[in-house]
Protein backbone atom coordinates (compact mmCIF):
# COMPACT_ATOMS: atom_id res chain seq x y z
CA UNK A 1 0.00 0.00 0.00
CA UNK A 2 1.42 3.47 -1.27
CA UNK A 3 0.79 6.54 0.41
CA UNK A 4 -1.94 7.51 -2.17
CA UNK A 5 -3.72 4.18 -1.44
CA UNK A 6 -2.79 4.45 2.68
CA UNK A 7 -4.70 8.20 2.19
CA UNK A 8 -7.62 7.01 0.00
CA UNK A 9 -8.21 4.40 2.59
CA UNK A 10 -7.91 6.65 5.10
CA UNK A 11 -10.10 9.16 3.73
CA UNK A 12 -13.07 6.13 3.38
CA UNK A 13 -12.77 5.35 6.59
CA UNK A 14 -12.83 9.12 8.40
CA UNK A 15 -15.74 10.14 5.13
CA UNK A 16 -13.74 13.04 4.65
CA UNK A 17 -12.34 14.45 1.32
CA UNK A 18 -8.89 13.13 0.42
CA UNK A 19 -7.15 16.45 0.10
CA UNK A 20 -7.90 16.99 4.18
CA UNK A 21 -6.65 13.67 5.22
CA UNK A 22 -3.65 14.08 2.51
CA UNK A 23 -2.88 17.40 4.48
CA UNK A 24 -3.14 15.89 7.85
CA UNK A 25 -0.82 13.27 6.95
CA UNK A 26 1.53 15.52 5.76
CA UNK A 27 1.20 17.79 9.33
CA UNK A 28 1.51 14.61 11.28
CA UNK A 29 4.65 13.43 9.50
CA UNK A 30 6.51 16.77 9.28
CA UNK A 31 5.66 16.89 13.06
CA UNK A 32 7.19 13.31 14.32
CA UNK A 33 10.18 13.87 11.53
CA UNK A 34 10.98 16.70 13.60
CA UNK A 35 10.84 15.86 16.95
CA UNK A 36 12.80 12.64 15.94
CA UNK A 37 15.08 15.00 14.33
CA UNK A 38 15.48 16.67 17.99
CA UNK A 39 16.42 13.16 19.21
CA UNK A 40 12.86 11.96 21.01
CA UNK A 41 11.21 9.62 21.20
CA UNK A 42 8.00 9.28 19.96
CA UNK A 43 5.04 7.05 21.44
CA UNK A 44 2.26 5.72 19.44
CA UNK A 45 -0.28 3.95 22.17
CA UNK A 46 -1.21 0.71 20.93
CA UNK A 47 0.80 1.18 17.69
CA UNK A 48 4.70 1.51 18.95
CA UNK A 49 7.39 3.97 19.52
CA UNK A 50 9.97 5.92 17.32
CA UNK A 51 13.02 6.18 18.96
CA UNK A 52 16.15 7.60 18.03
CA UNK A 53 19.25 5.79 18.73
CA UNK A 54 23.04 5.92 18.24
CA UNK A 55 24.99 3.98 16.53
CA UNK A 56 28.73 3.57 17.56
CA UNK A 57 31.72 4.08 15.23
CA UNK A 58 33.06 0.94 14.54
CA UNK A 59 36.15 -0.35 12.50
CA UNK A 60 35.22 -1.78 9.80
CA UNK A 61 37.27 -4.01 7.73
CA UNK A 62 36.70 -5.18 3.84
CA UNK A 63 37.14 -9.07 3.86
CA UNK A 64 38.61 -9.33 0.67
CA UNK A 65 41.13 -6.33 0.09
CA UNK A 66 41.74 -5.64 4.05
CA UNK A 67 41.27 -2.35 3.83
CA UNK A 68 40.19 -1.05 7.30
CA UNK A 69 37.80 2.23 7.24
CA UNK A 70 36.76 3.92 10.51
CA UNK A 71 32.77 4.21 10.47
CA UNK A 72 31.79 7.33 12.42
CA UNK A 73 28.75 6.97 14.62
CA UNK A 74 25.61 8.10 13.32
CA UNK A 75 21.95 8.12 14.57
CA UNK A 76 18.74 6.26 13.36
CA UNK A 77 15.32 5.76 13.64
CA UNK A 78 14.45 2.84 15.33
CA UNK A 79 10.85 1.52 16.00
CA UNK A 80 9.53 -0.96 18.20
CA UNK A 81 5.71 -2.06 18.06
CA UNK A 82 3.77 -2.18 21.07
CA UNK A 83 2.74 -5.42 22.80
CA UNK A 84 -0.94 -5.40 21.52
CA UNK A 85 0.27 -4.84 18.01
CA UNK A 86 2.01 -8.07 18.47
CA UNK A 87 -1.11 -9.60 20.02
CA UNK A 88 -2.78 -8.57 17.14
CA UNK A 89 -0.71 -9.86 14.64
CA UNK A 90 -0.70 -13.37 16.34
CA UNK A 91 -3.15 -14.60 15.12
CA UNK A 92 -2.02 -14.38 11.30
CA UNK A 93 -1.12 -17.76 9.43
CA UNK A 94 2.18 -17.70 8.76
CA UNK A 95 3.59 -18.74 5.38
CA UNK A 96 6.15 -20.38 4.22
CA UNK B 1 20.44 14.13 23.76
CA UNK B 2 17.28 14.83 24.35
CA UNK B 3 15.07 11.71 25.24
CA UNK B 4 12.25 13.27 26.41
CA UNK B 5 9.30 10.56 25.26
CA UNK B 6 6.47 12.20 23.18
CA UNK B 7 3.33 10.64 23.92
CA UNK B 8 0.33 10.28 21.31
CA UNK B 9 -1.54 12.34 23.25
CA UNK B 10 1.16 15.62 22.66
CA UNK B 11 1.55 14.63 18.63
CA UNK B 12 -2.51 15.30 18.66
CA UNK B 13 -2.10 18.42 20.45
CA UNK B 14 0.41 19.65 18.18
CA UNK B 15 -0.65 18.33 14.95
CA UNK B 16 -3.77 20.00 15.81
CA UNK B 17 -2.34 23.36 16.61
CA UNK B 18 -0.20 23.24 13.36
CA UNK B 19 -2.85 21.91 10.63
CA UNK B 20 -5.63 24.20 12.76
CA UNK B 21 -7.94 21.56 13.15
CA UNK B 22 -9.49 20.40 16.52
CA UNK B 23 -8.03 18.47 18.58
CA UNK B 24 -10.63 15.64 18.45
CA UNK B 25 -10.42 15.38 14.54
CA UNK B 26 -6.86 15.32 14.94
CA UNK B 27 -7.01 12.41 17.26
CA UNK B 28 -9.31 10.76 15.19
CA UNK B 29 -7.05 11.02 12.35
CA UNK B 30 -4.17 9.46 14.46
CA UNK B 31 -6.63 6.53 15.49
CA UNK B 32 -7.85 5.87 11.82
CA UNK B 33 -4.39 5.96 10.74
CA UNK B 34 -2.57 3.74 12.61
CA UNK B 35 -5.99 1.14 12.44
CA UNK B 36 -5.40 1.46 8.28
CA UNK B 37 -1.74 0.96 8.81
CA UNK B 38 -2.69 -2.67 11.13
CA UNK B 39 -5.20 -3.58 8.60
CA UNK B 40 -3.09 -3.18 5.37
CA UNK B 41 -0.51 -4.76 7.50
CA UNK B 42 -3.12 -7.60 8.48
CA UNK B 43 -3.46 -8.46 4.78
CA UNK B 44 0.17 -8.84 4.19
CA UNK B 45 0.75 -5.53 2.88
CA UNK B 46 3.39 -3.25 3.29
CA UNK B 47 2.68 0.04 4.20
CA UNK B 48 4.50 3.68 2.64
CA UNK B 49 4.28 6.71 3.94
CA UNK B 50 5.99 9.29 1.69
CA UNK B 51 8.97 11.17 3.34
CA UNK B 52 8.74 9.01 6.40
CA UNK B 53 9.41 5.10 6.05
CA UNK B 54 8.19 2.25 5.59
CA UNK B 55 6.13 -0.23 7.26
CA UNK B 56 6.25 -4.28 7.11
CA UNK B 57 5.47 -7.29 8.83
CA UNK B 58 8.24 -9.52 9.42
CA UNK B 59 8.12 -12.83 11.01
CA UNK B 60 10.58 -14.01 13.16
CA UNK B 61 10.91 -17.33 13.86
CA UNK B 62 10.53 -19.65 17.29
CA UNK B 63 13.17 -20.23 18.93
CA UNK B 64 14.76 -22.16 21.92
CA UNK B 65 15.51 -20.49 25.08
CA UNK B 66 16.51 -21.43 28.45
CA UNK B 67 14.93 -20.49 31.39
CA UNK B 68 17.37 -18.35 33.47
CA UNK B 69 15.79 -19.42 36.85
CA UNK B 70 14.97 -23.28 36.65
CA UNK B 71 17.31 -24.11 33.79
CA UNK B 72 14.90 -25.12 31.75
CA UNK B 73 14.54 -24.97 27.81
CA UNK B 74 11.84 -23.28 26.66
CA UNK B 75 10.65 -22.37 22.94
CA UNK B 76 9.74 -18.94 22.53
CA UNK B 77 7.07 -18.51 19.88
CA UNK B 78 7.78 -17.14 16.71
CA UNK B 79 5.63 -13.99 16.03
CA UNK B 80 5.28 -11.06 13.79
CA UNK B 81 6.58 -8.02 13.83
CA UNK B 82 6.39 -4.90 12.31
CA UNK B 83 9.93 -3.19 10.82
CA UNK B 84 9.66 0.22 10.40
CA UNK B 85 12.70 1.53 7.33
CA UNK B 86 12.87 5.10 7.15
CA UNK B 87 13.45 6.97 4.07
CA UNK B 88 16.59 8.80 2.99
CA UNK B 89 15.19 12.01 4.60
CA UNK B 90 14.01 11.08 7.53
CA UNK B 91 17.64 9.39 7.89
CA UNK B 92 19.52 12.47 7.04
CA UNK B 93 17.33 14.79 9.00
CA UNK B 94 18.02 12.40 12.24
CA UNK B 95 21.29 12.05 11.58
CA UNK B 96 22.21 15.47 11.24
CA UNK B 97 24.26 15.97 14.47
CA UNK B 98 27.05 13.50 13.17
CA UNK B 99 26.12 14.21 9.47
CA UNK B 100 29.72 16.00 8.58
CA UNK B 101 31.16 13.14 9.85
CA UNK B 102 32.68 11.01 6.98
CA UNK B 103 34.14 7.23 7.18
CA UNK B 104 37.92 7.27 7.29
CA UNK B 105 39.84 4.66 5.19
CA UNK B 106 42.89 3.55 7.65
CA UNK B 107 46.21 2.68 5.79
CA UNK B 108 45.77 -0.46 5.18
CA UNK B 109 48.01 -3.24 6.76
CA UNK B 110 49.15 -6.02 4.75
CA UNK B 111 50.17 -8.09 8.17
CA UNK B 112 47.55 -10.70 6.88
CA UNK B 113 49.40 -10.75 2.95
CA UNK B 114 53.24 -10.82 3.99
CA UNK B 115 53.13 -14.13 6.35
CA UNK B 116 51.25 -15.99 3.86
CA UNK B 117 53.84 -15.78 1.28
CA UNK B 118 56.67 -16.18 3.54
CA UNK B 119 55.19 -19.26 4.79
CA UNK B 120 54.54 -20.17 0.42
CA UNK B 121 58.67 -19.50 0.17
CA UNK B 122 59.44 -22.05 3.14
CA UNK B 123 57.10 -24.46 2.61
CA UNK B 124 58.83 -25.13 -1.12
CA UNK B 125 62.42 -24.25 -1.79
CA UNK B 126 62.71 -26.82 -4.09
CA UNK B 127 59.87 -25.25 -6.27
CA UNK B 128 61.63 -22.09 -5.88
CA UNK B 129 65.37 -23.07 -6.96
CA UNK B 130 63.93 -25.26 -9.71
CA UNK B 131 62.10 -21.59 -11.00
CA UNK B 132 66.05 -20.16 -10.63
CA UNK B 133 67.34 -22.72 -13.03
CA UNK B 134 64.69 -23.09 -15.41
CA UNK B 135 65.67 -18.67 -15.46
CA UNK B 136 69.44 -19.45 -15.63
CA UNK B 137 68.92 -22.05 -18.26
CA UNK B 138 67.42 -19.35 -20.59
CA UNK B 139 70.25 -16.68 -19.37
CA UNK B 140 72.91 -19.29 -20.64
CA UNK B 141 71.77 -20.04 -23.68
CA UNK B 142 71.74 -16.98 -24.97
CA UNK B 143 75.37 -16.07 -23.73
CA UNK B 144 75.96 -19.58 -25.51
CA UNK B 145 74.10 -17.89 -28.54
CA UNK B 146 75.90 -14.78 -28.36
CA UNK B 147 79.35 -16.58 -28.19
CA UNK B 148 80.13 -20.31 -28.94
CA UNK B 149 82.67 -21.48 -27.25
CA UNK B 150 84.07 -24.85 -28.14
CA UNK B 151 85.67 -24.73 -24.60
CA UNK B 152 82.33 -24.91 -22.89
CA UNK B 153 81.88 -28.74 -24.11
CA UNK B 154 84.55 -29.95 -22.62
CA UNK B 155 84.17 -28.43 -19.23
CA UNK B 156 80.45 -29.62 -19.46
CA UNK B 157 82.16 -33.20 -19.90
CA UNK B 158 83.97 -32.97 -16.54
CA UNK B 159 81.52 -31.56 -14.62
CA UNK B 160 78.74 -34.23 -15.46
CA UNK B 161 81.24 -36.78 -12.86
CA UNK B 162 80.36 -34.24 -10.25
CA UNK B 163 76.28 -34.05 -11.39
CA UNK B 164 76.35 -38.11 -11.22
CA UNK B 165 76.73 -37.46 -7.19
CA UNK B 166 74.57 -34.66 -6.91
CA UNK B 167 76.62 -33.01 -4.22
CA UNK B 168 75.38 -29.92 -4.03
CA UNK B 169 78.90 -28.19 -3.06
CA UNK B 170 80.69 -29.53 -6.00
CA UNK B 171 78.26 -28.44 -8.05
CA UNK B 172 78.79 -25.01 -7.16
CA UNK B 173 82.50 -25.39 -7.22
CA UNK B 174 81.87 -26.66 -10.72
CA UNK B 175 79.71 -23.68 -11.90
CA UNK B 176 82.59 -21.33 -10.66
CA UNK B 177 85.07 -23.65 -13.08
CA UNK B 178 83.45 -23.17 -15.93
CA UNK B 179 81.89 -20.02 -15.52
CA UNK B 180 85.37 -18.43 -15.21
CA UNK B 181 86.71 -19.42 -18.87
CA UNK B 182 83.88 -18.48 -20.35
CA UNK B 183 83.86 -15.12 -19.43
CA UNK B 184 87.73 -15.74 -21.02
CA UNK B 185 86.30 -17.16 -24.22
CA UNK B 186 86.44 -14.05 -26.22
CA UNK B 187 89.82 -12.76 -25.76
CA UNK B 188 92.02 -15.31 -24.77
CA UNK B 189 90.40 -18.52 -26.38
CA UNK B 190 92.59 -19.68 -29.12
CA UNK B 191 95.98 -20.13 -27.00
CA UNK B 192 93.63 -21.60 -24.06
CA UNK B 193 92.62 -24.05 -26.58
CA UNK B 194 95.82 -24.94 -27.65
CA UNK B 195 97.04 -25.80 -23.84
CA UNK B 196 94.53 -27.47 -23.17
CA UNK B 197 94.34 -29.32 -26.17
CA UNK B 198 97.95 -30.33 -24.85
CA UNK B 199 96.99 -31.21 -21.29
CA UNK B 200 94.12 -32.87 -21.67
CA UNK B 201 96.07 -35.99 -22.82
CA UNK B 202 98.73 -35.88 -20.13
CA UNK B 203 95.82 -35.13 -17.11
CA UNK B 204 93.89 -38.39 -18.58
CA UNK B 205 96.53 -40.37 -18.31
CA UNK B 206 96.65 -41.08 -14.09
CA UNK B 207 93.15 -41.12 -14.19
CA UNK B 208 91.38 -42.71 -17.27
CA UNK B 209 88.16 -40.57 -17.81
CA UNK B 210 88.32 -41.79 -21.50
CA UNK B 211 85.54 -44.16 -20.79
CA UNK B 212 83.75 -41.68 -18.79
CA UNK B 213 83.27 -38.92 -21.25
CA UNK B 214 81.38 -40.50 -24.17
CA UNK B 215 78.81 -41.55 -21.23
CA UNK B 216 78.54 -38.14 -20.52
CA UNK B 217 77.95 -36.23 -23.47
CA UNK B 218 74.84 -36.89 -23.79
CA UNK B 219 74.10 -35.36 -20.27
CA UNK B 220 76.10 -32.88 -21.04
CA UNK B 221 73.76 -30.50 -22.68
CA UNK B 222 71.62 -30.20 -19.98
CA UNK B 223 74.05 -29.66 -17.17
CA UNK B 224 76.43 -27.25 -19.16
CA UNK B 225 73.66 -24.42 -18.95
CA UNK B 226 72.47 -23.68 -15.37
CA UNK B 227 76.28 -22.61 -14.69
CA UNK B 228 77.17 -18.39 -15.54
CA UNK B 229 74.82 -16.50 -13.21
CA UNK B 230 75.26 -18.68 -9.87
CA UNK B 231 78.63 -17.68 -10.68
CA UNK B 232 77.99 -14.22 -9.92
CA UNK B 233 76.05 -14.64 -6.58
CA UNK B 234 78.91 -17.07 -5.56
CA UNK B 235 81.21 -16.41 -2.03
CA UNK B 236 84.49 -16.54 -1.43
CA UNK B 237 83.91 -19.37 1.85
CA UNK B 238 82.21 -21.57 -0.64
CA UNK B 239 85.25 -21.26 -2.86
CA UNK B 240 87.81 -22.27 -0.36
CA UNK B 241 85.32 -25.19 0.64
CA UNK B 242 86.09 -26.78 -2.47
CA UNK B 243 88.78 -29.70 -2.45
CA UNK B 244 90.57 -27.96 -5.11
CA UNK B 245 92.18 -25.24 -2.22
CA UNK B 246 93.41 -28.44 -0.42
CA UNK B 247 94.87 -29.91 -3.52
CA UNK B 248 96.76 -26.82 -4.18
CA UNK B 249 98.35 -25.89 -0.81
CA UNK B 250 102.14 -27.43 -1.85
CA UNK B 251 101.72 -24.45 -4.48
CA UNK B 252 101.07 -21.87 -1.77
CA UNK B 253 104.42 -19.79 -1.66
CA UNK B 254 103.50 -18.47 -5.48
CA UNK B 255 100.18 -17.71 -4.24
CA UNK B 256 101.08 -15.73 -1.53
CA UNK B 257 102.46 -13.16 -3.59
CA UNK B 258 99.85 -12.32 -5.00
CA UNK B 259 96.32 -10.61 -3.58
CA UNK B 260 93.77 -12.77 -1.83
CA UNK B 261 91.04 -12.31 -4.51
CA UNK B 262 93.70 -13.06 -7.35
CA UNK B 263 94.34 -16.27 -5.62
CA UNK B 264 90.79 -17.20 -5.50
CA UNK B 265 90.25 -16.78 -9.55
CA UNK B 266 93.60 -18.05 -10.35
CA UNK B 267 92.86 -21.18 -8.36
CA UNK B 268 89.17 -21.63 -10.27
CA UNK B 269 91.70 -21.23 -13.81
CA UNK B 270 93.54 -24.44 -12.18
CA UNK B 271 91.23 -26.12 -10.72
CA UNK B 272 89.59 -25.79 -14.50
CA UNK B 273 92.70 -27.80 -16.16
CA UNK B 274 92.27 -30.62 -13.03
CA UNK B 275 88.59 -30.72 -13.18
CA UNK B 276 89.06 -34.10 -14.10
CA UNK B 277 90.97 -36.12 -11.29
CA UNK B 278 89.31 -33.56 -8.57
CA UNK B 279 85.99 -33.96 -9.52
CA UNK B 280 85.98 -37.56 -9.43
CA UNK B 281 85.55 -37.23 -5.81
CA UNK B 282 83.18 -35.86 -3.17
CA UNK B 283 84.53 -34.18 -0.01
CA UNK B 284 84.52 -37.50 1.96
CA UNK B 285 87.29 -38.74 -0.17
CA UNK B 286 89.19 -35.80 -0.61
CA UNK B 287 91.93 -36.93 0.36
CA UNK B 288 92.78 -39.17 -2.31
CA UNK B 289 92.13 -36.56 -4.46
CA UNK B 290 95.16 -34.71 -3.05
CA UNK B 291 97.17 -37.59 -3.91
CA UNK B 292 96.02 -37.97 -7.47
CA UNK B 293 96.33 -34.72 -7.77
CA UNK B 294 100.12 -33.93 -6.66
CA UNK B 295 100.79 -37.42 -8.97
CA UNK B 296 99.19 -35.41 -11.85
CA UNK B 297 101.32 -32.37 -10.80
CA UNK B 298 104.28 -34.84 -11.14
CA UNK B 299 103.33 -35.55 -14.60
CA UNK B 300 102.40 -32.26 -16.43
CA UNK B 301 102.13 -28.99 -14.00
CA UNK B 302 105.36 -27.18 -13.57
CA UNK B 303 106.03 -25.71 -16.35
CA UNK B 304 101.84 -25.73 -17.45
CA UNK B 305 101.38 -24.04 -14.54
CA UNK B 306 103.50 -20.89 -14.77
CA UNK B 307 102.35 -20.34 -18.22
CA UNK B 308 98.69 -20.39 -17.36
CA UNK B 309 99.19 -17.64 -14.59
CA UNK B 310 101.23 -15.49 -17.08
CA UNK B 311 98.27 -16.18 -19.29
CA UNK B 312 95.34 -15.64 -16.77
CA UNK B 313 96.85 -12.96 -14.28
CA UNK B 314 96.05 -9.98 -16.63
CA UNK B 315 92.65 -11.68 -17.27
CA UNK B 316 91.44 -12.33 -13.96
CA UNK B 317 91.65 -8.16 -13.62
CA UNK B 318 89.66 -7.89 -16.25
CA UNK B 319 87.10 -10.31 -15.04
CA UNK B 320 87.21 -8.49 -11.45
CA UNK B 321 86.77 -5.45 -13.53
CA UNK B 322 83.14 -6.44 -15.05
CA UNK B 323 82.35 -7.93 -11.68
CA UNK B 324 82.95 -5.02 -9.78
CA UNK B 325 80.72 -3.25 -13.03
CA UNK B 326 77.55 -5.35 -12.47
CA UNK B 327 77.03 -4.60 -9.25
CA UNK B 328 76.69 -0.74 -9.26
CA UNK B 329 74.42 -1.76 -12.39
CA UNK B 330 72.28 -3.38 -10.49
CA UNK B 331 72.07 -0.67 -7.26
CA UNK B 332 71.21 1.87 -10.04
CA UNK B 333 68.08 -0.16 -11.68
CA UNK B 334 66.16 -0.27 -8.03
CA UNK B 335 66.97 3.72 -7.98
CA UNK B 336 63.33 5.15 -8.06
CA UNK B 337 62.44 7.70 -10.18
CA UNK B 338 61.00 10.90 -8.53
CA UNK B 339 57.69 12.24 -9.62
CA UNK B 340 58.26 16.12 -9.86
CA UNK B 341 54.99 18.11 -9.63
CA UNK B 342 54.28 20.42 -11.74
CA UNK B 343 53.60 24.17 -10.53
CA UNK B 344 50.66 25.69 -12.25
CA UNK B 345 47.95 28.02 -12.12
CA UNK B 346 46.23 25.85 -9.58
CA UNK B 347 49.09 25.93 -7.59
CA UNK B 348 49.38 28.89 -7.08
CA UNK B 349 45.81 29.05 -6.38
CA UNK B 350 46.81 26.96 -3.74
CA UNK B 351 50.24 28.54 -2.38
CA UNK B 352 49.15 32.25 -2.28
CA UNK B 353 47.14 33.69 0.61
CA UNK B 354 43.69 34.09 -0.51
CA UNK B 355 41.47 37.25 -0.08
CA UNK B 356 38.13 37.54 0.33
CA UNK B 357 36.88 40.31 -1.16
CA UNK B 358 33.61 39.44 -2.48
CA UNK B 359 30.71 37.16 -1.06
CA UNK B 360 27.90 35.95 -2.37
CA UNK B 361 26.05 35.44 1.32
CA UNK B 362 25.68 35.75 4.77
CA UNK B 363 24.34 33.23 7.34
CA UNK B 364 23.48 33.26 10.98
CA UNK B 365 24.62 30.96 12.56
CA UNK B 366 21.73 28.79 14.33
CA UNK B 367 21.64 25.79 16.85
CA UNK B 368 22.73 22.81 14.80
CA UNK B 369 24.49 25.11 12.60
CA UNK B 370 27.49 23.94 10.72
CA UNK B 371 30.15 25.35 8.68
CA UNK B 372 30.39 21.98 6.60
CA UNK B 373 26.59 22.51 5.74
CA UNK B 374 26.82 25.75 4.84
CA UNK B 375 29.78 24.66 2.94
CA UNK B 376 27.78 21.59 0.95
CA UNK B 377 24.68 24.42 0.85
CA UNK B 378 26.93 26.95 -1.10
CA UNK B 379 30.23 25.20 -2.68
CA UNK B 380 28.49 21.16 -3.18
CA UNK B 381 31.16 20.00 -0.78
CA UNK B 382 31.63 19.80 2.89
CA UNK B 383 35.05 19.60 2.35
CA UNK B 384 35.30 23.68 1.56
CA UNK B 385 34.07 24.93 4.72
CA UNK B 386 37.63 25.87 5.83
CA UNK B 387 37.47 28.58 2.87
CA UNK B 388 34.37 30.36 4.78
CA UNK B 389 36.59 29.44 7.87
CA UNK B 390 39.44 31.97 6.47
CA UNK B 391 37.04 34.17 5.49
CA UNK B 392 35.48 34.80 8.59
CA UNK B 393 38.25 33.73 10.96
CA UNK B 394 38.27 37.34 12.93
CA UNK B 395 35.02 36.16 14.40
CA UNK B 396 34.86 32.67 14.81
CA UNK B 397 37.35 31.23 17.98
CA UNK B 398 36.71 27.48 17.26
CA UNK B 399 35.53 26.29 13.88
CA UNK B 400 34.10 23.72 15.37
CA UNK B 401 31.80 25.24 17.89
CA UNK B 402 30.60 29.03 16.54
CA UNK B 403 28.44 31.54 18.77
CA UNK B 404 24.63 31.21 18.63
CA UNK B 405 24.48 34.36 16.26
CA UNK B 406 27.71 34.54 14.84
CA UNK B 407 27.11 36.57 11.04
CA UNK B 408 29.12 34.39 8.91
CA UNK B 409 29.92 35.70 5.46
CA UNK B 410 30.04 33.24 2.46
CA UNK B 411 32.96 34.16 0.20
CA UNK B 412 33.14 34.03 -3.51
CA UNK B 413 35.63 31.84 -4.74
CA UNK B 414 37.74 30.84 -7.44
CA UNK B 415 35.34 28.01 -9.08
CA UNK B 416 39.11 26.12 -9.66
CA UNK B 417 39.77 26.21 -6.05
CA UNK B 418 36.17 24.36 -5.83
CA UNK B 419 36.08 21.65 -8.41
CA UNK B 420 34.87 18.71 -6.71
CA UNK B 421 35.95 16.85 -9.81
CA UNK B 422 40.08 17.48 -8.89
CA UNK B 423 41.55 15.24 -6.21
CA UNK B 424 44.08 18.05 -5.64
CA UNK B 425 41.59 20.77 -4.59
CA UNK B 426 40.35 17.83 -2.36
CA UNK B 427 43.30 17.34 -1.49
CA UNK B 428 44.03 20.84 -0.39
CA UNK B 429 40.69 21.25 2.09
CA UNK B 430 42.32 18.20 3.63
CA UNK B 431 45.43 20.16 4.22
CA UNK B 432 44.01 23.13 5.42
CA UNK B 433 41.45 21.52 7.72
CA UNK B 434 44.10 19.43 9.23
CA UNK B 435 45.68 23.23 9.70
CA UNK B 436 43.01 24.74 11.64
CA UNK B 437 41.98 21.72 13.65
CA UNK B 438 45.16 21.54 15.09
CA UNK B 439 45.59 25.44 16.26
CA UNK B 440 42.26 25.15 17.71
CA UNK B 441 42.83 25.73 21.17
Amino acid sequence: MNHKELIASMAAKMNAPKSVVADLLETTVATCTELLGEGKTIGFQSFGNFEVRKKEERLSVHPSTQVRTLIPPKLVVNFKQSNIVKDKFKDIPHHE
Amino acid sequence: MNKEKISSQEIIDLVASKASVSKRAAEEFLKVMIATIEEALMAGEVVKIKNFGTFKLQWNEPRKSVNVQTGEEIILHGYHKVTFTPEVSLKNIVNEPFAHLESVQLDSENDFVIPEKKEEEALDPLRIFTEQATEIKDLLSEINALSPAPKRKESAKKEVVVEDKFNIEEYRAAEEEVSMPIEKNEIEQPEIDSEIKLEQPEISDPKEPVTEVPKVDSVNVQFSEPIEPIFENESDPLFDSTPFSDGVKPKRKKWMLISVVLLLLAGCVGLYIFSIPVNMFSNDVYVEAKTELSYVKYVSIPGMFNSFKKFFSPEIKKVQVTETVVIPKDTAATDTVEVQEPVDSLQLLFDNPRVYNEFIASEQIMAGSRLTILSKKYYGTKDFWVYIYEANKERIQNPDNIEKGTLIRIPKLDPRLIDTSNPRCMLKARELYYEYVKKKP
